[in-house]
Parts: C-alpha cells; sequence; structure tokens
C-alpha cells in the first residue's frame, strides 16, 4: 500500500511537473554587442522572435546603446540574469570579459549560447555550451579567394583590406581571413607583384566612403577592397561618381542588406559572404527550447560561409527587405 | 599694420584656419602632391555640407549658451520619416516637409524641456539623443525602406552642379544657409539677442531680450539644419540607414570648438565652425592619404583638435597683449 502511494504521488508529481513544463513559457535573453540601428542585428531578431513566437517563449532581445560597447553589453547581462531566466544567448566580442558573468549563469542553472560571435578560444575560452554564428576566419578566407577569380590574370595585384572596427574579435578576424588569403595567393603566384594592407574603414557609410575614396586617389591602381562588413556599398557610389565601370576595382565584403545588394545589381559589387542572421536568432532558442524538454545538449552550428554572386541577388532581394536574409 | 595683426590674431577662428592651411600643405607634400586632386577634392566636396550644416547649427546654439547632443539621432531621424512617408505614398516635397517638422518639434522639446525644468542642455539633449534615434529605429522597424529614386528630384540636392563637377547641389545649399545664418548673426537683432544671451545671461535679460525664445529659436535652427544634412547624406548615398550620424554630434562641438566657440557661449563665428569641421575631415581624409598606420587615426585626430584649441588660445592672448597706438 505504501509502495502505491509513493507511486501515485511520483506519477502525480510528473503530471504536474509536466503541465507546469508546458504551461510556463521559457523566459530567454540575448544580449548583444551592437545598438539597435544596426541593419544586420534586425535580422538576428527577427529570427529570435519568429522562434520565440512558434514556442510561446518570453523573450528580450537587450542592444547597447553604444555600438560595440563590452561594458554595457556585460552589464545588460547581469541585469538580465538577475530576472533569473532560462536561458541567456550573447555575442562574445571579447576573449576574458564575458568569462565571469557566463560561468556564474551556468552555476545558477542557465543555458548560454553563444550567437554571432564567439571568443577566439571557442568552447576553451569560457563556459557557454555552443556557438551559432559564422566562422570568421573561414569566412573572411572563402571571400578572398572567390573575389580572386576575378583578379586579372596578368600584372601587378593591389589590393586593401578595410577593417570596420579595429581591436573587435568579427572584424579582426574576417579581415585575417581575408589576409591569410592573400599571403597564401602571393606564395602561389611567386612572381607577380602583389601586395596588400589594411586600414580602419569605419562602419559609417559617408566615413567609409570617404576614406576608401581617398585611398583609390592615391592608389588608382587598387585591384580590390574588401571590407569585413557592408560598408563597402558607400564606395560602389563613389566609384559611379567618379564614373569607374563596375569591376574596375572589385569589391566584396559580408552581410546581405539591400544596399549591397542593389550595388551587386549594378555590377560593382563581384561577392558577398552570407552569414545567415535569421538563422543565428533563430537556432539558439530552437537548442533551448531541446535543452530544456529533452535535455538535448546545445551544440555549434555554422550558419555559413555561403558566397553570394551578381546571379544570385533577384532571388535574395525580396528575402533580405522581409529580414529574412 | 599692427592693428591689423592684432584684430586678426583675436579673431576665434584664427588658429584653425592657420593649422587649416599648414595641414592642407603637409597632406599635399606627405601624399605626393594627390591631396588636393580633383579626385579626392570633389569626394571630400560631397562629404562636406553634411558635416558642415550640423556643425553650423550647433556653432550658432553654442555661441548661445546651449549644446545639443541629439543632433546625430535628429540626422538619421528626419530622412527615415520622409523615406517612411514616401514608402506610405507620399510624395517627396510633403515627406521632407514632415521630416523638417519633426526636426523643429525636436529642437523645440530640447529648448523648452531645458528652459522650462531649468535644466542643463547638454542633459535634455542626451536623453533626446537616444530617444530620436530610437524612433528612426521604431518607425523604420529596424529595416530601412527602399528609396525610389526616380520620385526624388535629386538635381536640387545632391547632383554635380559645380565648374567640372566639383560640387554638388548639397555644397550650394550649404553656402547659402552659411552665408544667411552668418548674416543672421552678425547683421542682425537677432544674432546680437544670440550672443547676448550666450554670453551673460543675467544681463540680457535686464536688457529686455527675450532669452528664452531666442534659446528655443537656436535649438530649432540646429535641430532642422541637422535633418537637412541627414537628408543630403541619404540621398547622395541612397540609403536611410538608421544608424547613420552616430557619433557626428562630438564632431560637430570639436568642430565648432577648433573653429574658436566658446564652450561657455557667447564668443564664436559660423566661419569658425565651418572650419573646424573642414579641419576635421581634412585630419581623417589626409592620414588616410598620407598612409598614416590606421591604428593612430584617433589619436592624430584627438592631437590635431586639442593643438587647434591650445593654439587658439595662445593666439588670441598673444592679439590682447599687442599694444598698438591709439589715433588721437
Amino acid at each position: 500500500m505504501r509502495n502505491f502511494k509513493g507511486l501515485a504521488l511520483a506519477a502525480l508529481l510528473t503530471t504536474v511537473s509536466t503541465a507546469a513544463l508546458a504551461q510556463d513559457p521559457l523566459d530567454i535573453a540575448f544580449t548583444v554587442h551592437s545598438g539597435s540601428s544596426n541593419t544586420f542585428w534586425q535580422a538576428v531578431q527577427k529570427g529570435y522572435e519568429d522562434a520565440c513566437a512558434k514556442l510561446g517563449a518570453t523573450c528580450q532581445m537587450v542592444y547597447v546603446q553604444t555600438d560595440g560597447s563590452v561594458q554595457e553589453q556585460v552589464a545588460n547581462m547581469e541585469a538580465a540574469l538577475a530576472r533569473g531566466p532560462d536561458a541567456l544567448i550573447t555575442s562574445i566580442v571579447d576573449n576574458a570579459a564575458f568569462d565571469d558573468v557566463i560561468q556564474r549563469a551556468r552555476d545558477a542553472g542557465v543555458i548560454v549560447i553563444a550567437a554571432n560571435v564567439d571568443d577566439l578560444e571557442g568552447a576553451a575560452g569560457n563556459a557557454r555550451q555552443a556557438f551559432i554564428g559564422q566562422g570568421f576566419v573561414p569566412a573572411g578566407y572563402s571571400l578572398g579567394q572567390a573575389q580572386s577569380a576575378n583578379f586579372p590574370a596578368e600584372g601587378p595585384i593591389r589590393v586593401l583590406v578595410g577593417v570596420s572596427a579595429p581591436g573587435q574579435n568579427w572584424s579582426e578576424q574576417r579581415a585575417l581571413g581575408v589576409m591569410n588569403f592573400m599571403d597564401d595567393f602571393i606564395a602561389a603566384n611567386p612572381d607577380r607583384d602583389i601586395a596588400y594592407e589594411r586600414i580602419d574603414s569605419g562602419t559609417d557609410l559617408a566615413v567609409v566612403s570617404d576614406r576608401i575614396g581617398a585611398y583609390l586617389s592615391v592608389h588608382p591602381d587598387t585591384t580590390a577592397y574588401f571590407d569585413t562588413g557592408f560598408w563597402h556599398a558607400g564606395v560602389a557610389r563613389v566609384l559611379a561618381d567618379r564614373g569607374v565601370a563596375p569591376g574596375v576595382v572589385l569589391l566584396g565584403g559580408f552581410d546581405l542588406v539591400p544596399e549591397v545588394l542593389e550595388q551587386m545589381k549594378a555590377g560593382y559589387v563581384q561577392v558577398q559572404v552570407d552569414q545567415q542572421p535569421y538563422m543565428q536568432g533563430f537556432m539558439p532558442v530552437m537548442e533551448i527550447y531541446l535543452a530544456k524538454t529533452v535535455g538535448l545538449a546545445p551544440s555549434n552550428i555554422d550558419t555559413g560561409q555561403g558566397i553570394v554572386t551578381p546571379d544570385m541577388v533577384d532571388a535574395i532581394m525580396e528575402l533580405s527587405a522581409m529580414g529574412l536574409r | 599694420m599692427r592693428r591689423l595683426l592684432k584684430l586678426a590674431l583675436q579673431k576665434p577662428e584664427m588658429a584653425a584656419t592657420l593649422l587649416l592651411v599648414l595641414l592642407v600643405i603637409f597632406f599635399q607634400i606627405r601624399s605626393d602632391m594627390v591631396f588636393l586632386t580633383y579626385d579626392n577634392l570633389r569626394g571630400m566636396l560631397g562629404f562636406l555640407p553634411e558635416v558642415g550644416l550640423v556643425a553650423v547649427g550647433v556653432t550658432l546654439l553654442m555661441i548661445c549658451g546651449e549644446f545639443d547632443l541629439s543632433v546625430g539621432s535628429v540626422f538619421a531621424l528626419m530622412p527615415m520619416t520622409m523615406a517612411v512617408m514616401m514608402t506610405m505614398g507620399w510624395g517627396f516635397w510633403p515627406a521632407t516637409g514632415l521630416g523638417l517638422l519633426v526636426c523643429a518639434f525636436v529642437g523645440f522639446l530640447n529648448g523648452w524641456i531645458t528652459i522650462k525644468f531649468a535644466i542643463p542642455s547638454f542633459i535634455t539633449t542626451l536623453g533626446m539623443l537616444f530617444m530620436a534615434r530610437s524612433m528612426t529605429v521604431v518607425i523604420s522597424g529596424g529595416f530601412p525602406p527602399r528609396l525610389n529614386m526616380d520620385n526624388i528630384p535629386e538635381h536640387l540636392f545632391v547632383s554635380y552642379v559645380g565648374p567640372g563637377d566639383l560640387f554638388r547641389a548639397s555644397f550650394v545649399w550649404f553656402v547659402v544657409i552659411s552665408i544667411l545664418i552668418s548674416l543672421l548673426l552678425s547683421k542682425t537683432n537677432f544674432g546680437n539677442w544670440v550672443r547676448a544671451t550666450g554670453g551673460y545671461l543675467p544681463a540680457a535679460e535686464a536688457l529686455g531680450i527675450p532669452a528664452n525664445k531666442v534659446k528655443i529659436a537656436c535649438f530649432m535652427i540646429c535641430s532642422v539644419l541637422s535633418g537637412l544634412a541627414g537628408l543630403m547624406q541619404v540621398l547622395r548615398l541612397g540609403s536611410p540607414l538608421p544608424s547613420i550620424g552616430e557619433g557626428l554630434e562630438l564632431q560637430a562641438v570639436a568642430a565648432a570648438v577648433i573653429g574658436g566657440t566658446a564652450l561657455a557661449g557667447g564668443i564664436g563665428s559660423i566661419i569658425g565652425g565651418i572650419i573646424g569641421a573642414v579641419l576635421i575631415r581634412v585630419i581623417d581624409n589626409g592620414m588616410v592619404m598620407s598612409q598614416v598606420d590606421s591604428n593612430w587615426f584617433k589619436f592624430a585626430v584627438g592631437a590635431l583638435t586639442i593643438l587647434a584649441v591650445v593654439g587658439n588660445s595662445w593666439l588670441r592672448k598673444r592679439g590682447r597683449a599687442m599694444k598698438v597706438e591709439t589715433e588721437r
């Protein structure tokens, strides 16, 4: 009889807890290093909110007021954790600043998933459970490799790499990937005069246009410009203003914002890498759901080093305008 | 001659002008004589009206004794308002008119809150910086609307109009507006009121100057000029990104101060603010031209800013100390 009562109680608890899990919505916070005015992050947010809506989860996306401010992001993480969420999704743009707060979150039983940007040491860098985003160095390498198909077959080559945010992991690593490729390209073509250099290009269309425009004035023989973001769309305008035909200075970069797609259609941008921001917002929520309900361990997802070329633009443009690509 | 020199040295914009000339010569030499080439000048002159108009507005307001840190956000809010309204079927002119009205309202709010609650405009406009930026993102839904350039009279704003296509129409707007604001400041009662209000407020009020109205008018002019500048940038680049203009407020304040505007108000000139804005653009552009290591960019801009202000202070002291004979 006593065993029967015990079994009945266990069954009741199980039923109640299952019902509670079914009724209590997941509480998730997503902290990022960007300000809300960055178009790219709106696509991440859309993916995040769509996923949350599908699960009926309570979700909040928290931006910083000063773009790239690590201390603001850490403060936002602290505030989000004080509310006792089920999970925390965060970009990790610094290799040390987030370690402590992530460890405390894990100690408190909060699932922590890195999205978009990871610690340079990966899983060894801190206690986050998975990374969902682009491998920046390989992506930079892929960009360089894809654009090199458009390099002239003969003669000297001069390449400029625009580091949009010097010192920030995402920008430095993408630039490093491009420069790694250039090193390999130089090694593979020992008889050719090939040079590359980097520049602090900035994250404002007007500033990038002005700086790269100035560089092109000094070096009209520039073969290609690589931007670690999407701000080379402004450079395309400079080239058009100067009457430089599409393809004379090759342009390539990252992320499919509408401005870049228009310049791809115009022929000024030849290659773009898509890291699928919608997926970076959507998939962490799904992994959290699976971890909470089925106990599956969160795992890494590479959201892509997809090379996009002008022939693919029409199909993508509509999705991009809707914030899905 | 000595009298003229004394007057020149006491001009608030003198140090910045000298530094500008020296830097242009320096960058021209460092860049193997490419700095002043047609293409580069054309690029700089395309960008200048946008930062210049903001600097003009901020300079006017600082002479009046107030700050506006929301100009960078208003710079983005105005064209976004216009773009969103155009996607809703409005024509270019009504949409632009509404955008400018929004700017004027933001300026009015900045002034009214500052005066009504007697709080520093630094705080009021810092709050407005965040609010206006947030509004920009909210009304766009995060995704910038596409501008249909066929419905926009580009030729009135950004098409090349100058000799040899050196200038854009925006440069003409910039020059005309700058002259008008300069005349407003130097030739009208309103200009005297602005200087008096910024110079010593109690005395201005004792003289019967409507200081509160003067301040609110300056806030509104500053906001409208920022919005107009934002419109010109968006039409030039073809893209109403919600992030444009971030950090512009500090550049504009720096331009005004470099150009000799006193932080405490009362002293300064529109031409000084313009020279300050040109100086900042020349430094940024010249750094690229002279192939300075990119990691030193911000250091150089900061150091040259301090140099300009220190030089300004030194020259004015020298000017004041210079003795001239007075006519009997």
